[in-house]
């Protein structure tokens, strides 16, 4: 019977037997981000009642009850705010260092490259109490600061110089002396020259940096104990009740207000982060 | 417009000695090529000259300043790169304007320059598009664009024609030619390509090792090579060099010649007993217009002879004549022995 097919009928069963095929593989993913909608507009009772996608009547109440029950609203700007910070100091430093490997000739730059690639390697939690006790020795325990600091020195700086070490490392040096004979310094070459051609690089670093802020969670719950001074994770994390269960309404309705932000990023710039990611060599 | 004076300019990257000692003088407005094999030091110290490297030590003067020290913009030079280095997030104008821009010259004073340079390359239609709109050729044409709009004293090319194919290098070559006959600049310009250091060059600048070989006008290098290597680099096909026993045949030889050189060109195909040496067709090569035979001689030397018109096939014998006049002869050390020809 398929042989009978002509070459674009068969082009069209291809197509259709790939979506299908796709969407199977899809709904493991797609299947608890809908259930998160679906019971952030449920009743506590109806969570734990008979299983359905589509809730019996919609609590939009639980989005404003998420507001009364905790400085959601505070704690969403310090995500916000914290996020875009990281991200831009991040941006700023990582492609400085990483233009500095890459370009500059100094005693030692491959040593600091090769210790940058051991700092990779080092999972964040070993760090976590050395940090503890800096940030109560710098006084700055339950600020903000040690969830930019620790970042943009931290891991998300390395992963974020070693990215950039490497993109500028495949720039070509002749555009720099073009910059060199045109009158710029080398601060000049990195701002006008490097900087505009590494918008792939940076575009990477952001995203990633960004998302990981984002998520942050082990940080905020070890420096923060001030419920106002909450990101975003660890609020999620405290909408219980007076024994300490989870509140799954309000949890999952919070969660589906947290998404929100980052699926609107990925809307927008959905090849951006796709290529991004492609050129990190991390997960999505 | 300015002259450049290099007095004993050497380089060393770590413990390598890439420029030995280079003396030259350019005068205003004159075209130099330097050519030499690859890692002869030709790119090197065209960088020397924009400033993009370090002079080691000796002394570097473009007009009467001595600009050792000096950095590459204020310098009064303009480089044409190889790869173009266009700047890709910018357009043709932001391209020919950077440097304008850089050194805030003023926004009416910079458009009026580029679209001075940008009609001079006939590049008035692709102001605004980007380098990865253009042709090699117009890529090509903007970076000279960009070279000329700052108005420098002298113009640095680096092999900026190698990228290009055949037939455009040709007309991109003409293109250049006519460029500084209009604009009288000071031009050094390195390649690797003969033709262009023949056809371009008022002066040609033979390096090796990083050291200077021969400097000369393309005529003087072709008639009256210093030594065996220029006599080799300079031509195409290059010069036979024969062992002077084997080229005995040719003619009186001067007192300590070891060796003879002589163009390929120059040789004169003969039937075998009339030739002043003779020897056998090994190859014979069609190029068209001409044909280039490989005569094994019968000392047992290989030799090369341009042919016009109907070459002769291979294993047949020939015998080869060549004029006095183009004959080289070499001492040991494989320098040219010229006054004694004139003794001859």
């Amino acid at each position: 019977m398929i042989g009978s097919l002509t070459q674009r009928q068969l082009r069209a069963v291809k197509q259709i037997c790939w979506t299908l095929a796709l969407c199977v593989v899809a709904i493991p993913f797609v299947f608890p981000f809908l259930w998160m909608i679906s019971s952030g507009l449920k009743g506590p009772s109806e969570i734990f009642g008979q299983p359905s996608l589509i809730p019996t009547s919609f609590r939009w109440n639980n989005y404003l009850e998420v507001f009364n029950y905790q400085p959601f609203a505070r704690q969403y700007f310090n995500s916000l705010y914290i996020a875009v910070t990281v991200t831009l100091l991040t941006l700023f430093i990582s492609s400085l260092a990483g233009y500095a490997l890459a370009r500059l000739r100094f005693a030692g730059a491959a040593l600091v490259a090769l210790f940058l690639v051991s700092a990779l390697m080092v999972p964040e939690e070993v760090t976590i109490i050395p940090n503890f006790f800096l940030i109560r020795w710098l006084g700055l325990s339950d600020t903000h600061w040690p969830l930019i600091l620790l970042p943009v020195f931290g891991s998300q700086g390395i992963v974020g110089t070693f990215l950039m070490r490497q993109y500028f490392l495949a720039l070509p040096k002749e555009l720099e002396d073009a910059g060199k004979m045109d009158g710029l310094s080398r601060f000049g070459v990195w701002w006008r020259i490097a900087l505009p051609m590494s918008r792939p690089a940076l575009a990477a670093v952001a995203i990633i940096t960004f998302l990981n802020s984002w998520n942050l969670f082990l940080e905020p719950l070890i420096f923060i104990s001030s419920l106002e001074k909450f990101t975003l994770p660890l609020a999620l994390s405290n909408f219980t009740d007076p024994y300490g269960s989870p509140l799954w309404h309000l949890q999952l309705a919070a969660t589906t207000l947290a998404v929100l932000p980052i699926l609107m990023v990925y809307l927008i710039a959905q090849r951006q982060i796709i290529e991004s990611f492609a050129l990190s060599g991390v997960k999505g | 417009m300015s002259s450049l004076t290099l007095r004993n300019l050497k380089k060393r990257f770590g413990r390598v000695d890439v420029i030995r000692g280079v003396t030259l003088d350019v005068a205003d407005g004159e075209f130099v090529v330097f050519v030499g094999p690859s890692g002869c030091g030709k790119s090197t110290l065209l960088r020397m000259i924009s400033g993009l490297e370090d002079v080691t030590d000796g002394e570097l003067r473009i007009g009467n300043r001595v600009v050792n020290e000096v950095q590459p913009a204020k310098r009064g030079v303009a480089m044409v790169f190889q790869s173009y280095a266009l700047y890709p997030h910018l357009n043709v104008r932001d391209n020919m304007g950077f440097g304008l821009k850089v050194r805030k010259v003023p926004a009416a004073e910079r458009q009026q320059r580029v679209s001075e340079a940008a009609a001079l390359l006939k590049l008035d239609a692709l102001l605004d598009r980007f380098p990865r709109e253009l042709s090699g050729g117009q890529r090509q044409r903007v970076a000279i664009g960009r070279a000329i709009v700052g108005h420098p004293d002298v113009f640095l090319f680096d092999e900026p024609l190698s990228n290009l194919d055949a037939e455009l290098r040709v007309h991109m070559r003409s293109e250049i030619a006519a460029l500084h006959k209009r604009l009288g600049n000071t031009m050094i310009y390195v390649t690797h390509d003969q033709v262009e250091a023949m056809t371009l060059a008022d002066k040609i600048v033979v390096l090796r090792d990083g050291r200077i070989e021969q400097v000369g006008s393309p005529r003087e290098l072709y008639e009256q090579p210093d030594n065996i290597f220029v006599a080799q680099f300079i031509g195409s096909p290059k010069m036979n060099i024969l062992p002077a026993g084997s080229a005995a045949g040719f003619g009186a030889q001067p007192a300590g010649a070891v060796s003879v050189g002589v163009r390929p060109e120059h040789l004169s195909l003969v039937a075998p007993e009339k030739g002043q040496i003779g020897g056998k067709v090994v190859i014979s090569e069609y190029t068209g217009a001409s044909s280039l035979l490989h005569i094994r001689l019968d000392s047992g030397e290989t030799c090369l002879v341009v042919v016009d018109g109907d070459a002769p096939e291979a294993d047949m014998k020939v015998g080869l004549l060549a004029g006095t006049d183009n004959l080289h002869h070499f001492d040991t050390d494989g320098m040219a022995l010229r006054k004694s020809r004139l003794l001859m």
